[in-house]
């Protein structure tokens, strides 16, 4: 059954009778072609004792199959050459490899065959013990502690706020019976996708993916995800054996599906990308080595991040100079120059990730979360030259960052001071 | 098809092109063969000042009106100023080629250095000296290279906070000056764009840009100094990392070693993933990898763990890479090939990524290599020869740097045979 794909015929969907979409996209001109699962499941779907699952099944998805070890399962990737590896976020869990053309359905089978994981025993403890050293090294990241902590305040009392890692005594309690147990019902075909691009042979493809997995069962399972509460005040660690402080204020936003997306993107941009308003006016008056904007984003909610990084006496200085940037950019209209500009390198960019197979994975698989069907590099690209200097306007009208937000404070200063 | 040339042209800048004509977008590279071995002893640090200083303004354009130059065209740029090498890579439309190499003429003959722009960077290299101590595997970077390379080559990108003190605008200037011109340039370009049209654009832009005379291309002084070094630091995992001399990049045996390279740490089935990682859980990170100055060559092991761990890591990576000498299979011979032959294919999709190949080819062979030259080398390899590398390159002489909570066991940690009795 083929559907749903953009009227090109680059383009195929195709639905497995168990659910399973399969999403091609045929680049005919390149040398490669990358495959990748998309699982909807991540720390969001977890439950508090658990914390840490999603993230420790990936690394036990590499272990063993009923049909290879897991010695088999590298060595199979490495004989193709695949660049391949996986990763695991709040919302998703994704595997992919990336292999020269000949290869993509030995890479398919590859994937398929890992996706169904037999979880081996022998390795659980071992794979337990990389996991913890995994933990111990995000620790000594300041980066990653402050993110960390800036979703455990602002998404507090929901399950997008505890980390993707989990902590140690979840992950160091974890049983294997109830990974088995979350894999079952969250590695179903109907909650994952197979994405596929690349210069490939369609109809090997949706053969090769019909044989590895069209007897996999569908599961109905009944665990839904909830919008966060996106809250508001002010939350610091102190953390000694850093030097730096990182600074963040956080305002609600729109979620990843809504239309104003690429206006977001332009926002971001003139804030705090190249070339922008913080670039120009925080790092270089020397207020702080890094000052940026992100937008935070997920199916059903989003949240407008301004950070920076500093010398810890520089907090105040630095935090002073966000606001004011935010201030301005809610009161005075941005100019349509500044969003043509960024529109400017939106289209280089776009143009340099039409090229290559697994930035292209990496689009669909963004496409089908947000819009639940493949998009064309033309089609966002006429979503991008939709963004004006009013749409950015009114969209900080509506979503303003020149309100109080929740600040985050990360670094060896007790910042700010109480009161 | 991508067909290759190369040509020193007539104002002196030597010129390489990587033409693929049905790409959608050009890259292209200048690449300024000056970098922090250029830098006077007392004034560490200087050619990152520079490189951050050269954007911030023309005759023609303030440092904002540059920035919004480039990006009225959609310029995606980068810049970077490395050992030996200062480097400025942009990608564009090709529509907009023309006007993008006429911004960085601009920018590279004409700039301003204005003597705030200049303090504003000294002030963001000392604070990001700062960061640097919250960066892990930075520090160990910073620590270990001076000790593999010596005081020139091993010198850091940030300098020092008392080197970086003495940098005024005169220094840039200066450094400016003496560094950035013709002679000095290679310039590499990818995609839609053949050499009569990069020769062209080169020579409209570039012509008498200061001396014609090719420099900046001898190796440096190269001192290694084994022995084993602990930066003790308050951290939850203790960082290592190992050296010893290899062979540069030119050498006849430098396709081995990427396979002997490949063997150890090209992907999971890596012996080093394999035995640290996967069988024994010491680690989530460990990698080998090669470092190559021109004209020197550089093995790395790295790893992460938790201090209990260290003693018992550092031997088991010692133990792969002696245990190489000693059992290599065909197969993961012709795995670590494949991995090798496989990257040209996918990343090679990318034409930033073909630009940024050729400019390496152009710093170390003069010339850009075909890609069946560099498979073939790599394909001829055999396990003799990886056996004969390794003798003629043991690694009896290392260089070790740990940082955390406490030093490797004063005994030098638990033996290599004594992992091997226990496996």
């Amino acid at each position: 059954m083929t559907n749903n794909a953009p009227a090109d015929d680059r383009y195929v969907v195709h639905r497995l009778a168990n659910g399973l979409q399969v999403i091609i996209e045929r680049m005919p001109d390149v040398r490669s072609a990358a495959a990748g699962f998309y699982v909807c499941t991540g720390a969001r779907d977890e439950t508090p004792e658990v914390a840490g699952v999603s993230h420790f099944l990936e690394h036990m998805m590499f272990k063993g199959t009923s049909k290879r070890s897991w010695r088999e399962i590298t060595i199979d990737f490495d004989a193709m050459g695949s660049s391949y590896n996986a990763y695991t976020s709040e919302d998703r869990t994704v595997y992919y490899g990336w292999v020269r053309r000949g290869d993509i359905e030995r890479q398919i089978e590859l994937l398929s065959d890992m996706m169904r994981s037999t979880l081996p025993p022998a390795e659980f403890g071992t794979e337990k013990n990389v996991i913890l050293e995994e933990i111990a090294m995000a620790k000594d990241n300041l980066d990653h502690l402050a993110f960390d902590f800036l979703q455990e305040q602002v998404f507090a009392g929901h399950s997008l706020a505890w980390p993707v890692l989990g902590y140690e005594s979840t992950v160091g309690s974890l049983q294997r019976d109830r990974m088995g147990e979350y894999m079952q019902r969250r590695y179903a075909p109907n909650n994952m996708w197979l994405v596929v691009a690349g210069n490939v042979d369609v109809p090997a493809v949706i053969t090769v993916a019909e044989r590895c997995c069209g007897a996999w069962k569908t599961v109905e399972d009944a665990s839904r995800r909830t919008p966060p509460p996106v809250h508001k005040g002010v939350g610091k660690l102190v953390v000694d054996r850093f030097r730096q402080q990182i600074v963040a204020l956080t305002f609600p936003s729109v979620s990843a599906r809504d239309p104003r997306a690429e206006t977001v993107a332009a926002a971001v941009q003139i804030l705090g990308g190249d070339n922008s308003r913080f670039f120009w006016n925080i790092v270089q008056k020397g207020i702080a080595p890094r000052a940026g904007a992100h937008h935070l984003d997920y199916t059903d909610s989003g949240v407008f991040i301004l950070y920076g990084s500093c010398e810890p006496e520089r907090a105040d200085a630095l935090l002073e100079a966000m606001r004011n940037e935010a201030s301005r950019i809610c009161s005075e209209p941005v100019l349509e120059r500044e969003v043509e500009r960024v529109k400017n390198r939106r289209r280089t960019s776009l143009a340099m990730d039409a090229e290559t197979p697994y930035c292209r994975l990496t689009q669909l698989m963004d496409d089908m979360e947000c819009y639940g069907r493949p998009r064309t590099v033309e089609e966002t690209l006429a979503e991008v030259e939709t963004v004006t200097a009013k749409s950015v306007h009114e969209y900080l009208q509506a979503f303003p960052i020149d309100r109080e937000g929740y600040l985050i404070s990360v670094g060896p200063r007790d910042w700010p001071e109480a009161g | 098809m991508i067909k290759l040339f190369h040509d020193v042209l007539p104002n002196g800048i030597e010129c390489g092109v990587a033409e693929a004509a049905g790409r959608h977008v050009v890259s292209f590279q200048v690449r300024v063969l000056a970098g922090h071995v250029n830098e006077p002893v007392d004034r560490l640090g200087l050619a990152r000042i520079v490189e951050g200083t050269i954007d911030k303004g023309t005759p023609k354009r303030s440092a904002q009106e540059l920035s919004d130059a480039f990006d009225d065209i959609g310029a995606v740029r980068g810049a970077g100023s490395g050992r030996e090498t200062t480097t400025f890579t942009c990608t564009v439309l090709p529509e907009h080629l023309d006007r993008a190499l006429e911004l960085h003429a601009e920018m590279l003959r004409t700039p301003t250095l204005p003597s705030k722009a200049v303090e504003v960077n000294v002030e963001l290299a000392r604070q990001e000296l700062t960061a640097l101590q919250d960066d892990p595997q930075g520090l160990v970077e910073k620590h270990i290279t001076p000790r593999a390379y010596g005081p020139v080559l091993g010198r850091h990108p940030l300098g020092e906070p008392t080197t970086l003190n003495h940098i005024t605008r005169s220094d840039v200037e200066q450094f400016w000056k003496a560094h950035y011109h013709n002679g000095r340039i290679v310039a590499v370009f990818a995609g839609p764009v053949g050499p009569n049209a990069a020769a062209d654009l080169l020579g409209r832009h570039f012509d008498g840009f200061g001396e014609r005379r090719a420099q900046g291309r001898e190796a440096q002084e190269f001192i290694f100094t084994p022995g084993r070094t602990h930066v003790i630091k308050a951290l939850e995992q203790q960082q290592m990392a190992i050296c010893w001399p290899g062979v540069d990049a030119t050498h006849l045996d430098f396709p081995v070693q990427q396979v002997a390279l490949g063997i150890l740490s090209g992907g999971m089935s890596g012996r080093l993933f394999t035995e640290v990682r996967e069988k024994r859980g010491l680690v989530y990170w460990v990698s080998a990898w090669q470092d190559t100055p021109r004209g020197v060559g550089m093995m790395f092991l790295g790893a992460s763990t938790t201090p209990d761990r260290c003693d018992e890591t550092y031997a088991t990576m010692l133990r792969e890479v002696d245990r190489l000498s000693e059992d290599i299979e065909d197969d993961e011979l012709r795995r670590a090939v494949t991995g090798l032959v496989a990257a040209h294919d996918t990343r090679g999709d990318s034409t930033r990524a073909r630009c940024v190949e050729i400019g390496n080819d152009l710093f170390f062979f003069g010339r850009p290599i075909p890609l069946e030259e560099k498979v073939a080398k790599l394909e001829a390899v055999t396990i003799n020869d990886v056996r004969r590398y390794l003798a003629e390159h043991r690694r009896d002489q290392l260089c070790v740097l740990t940082l955390g909570p406490r030093p490797l066991s004063a005994s030098g940690c638990v033996s290599p045979a004594a992992v091997e009795a226990a496996q």
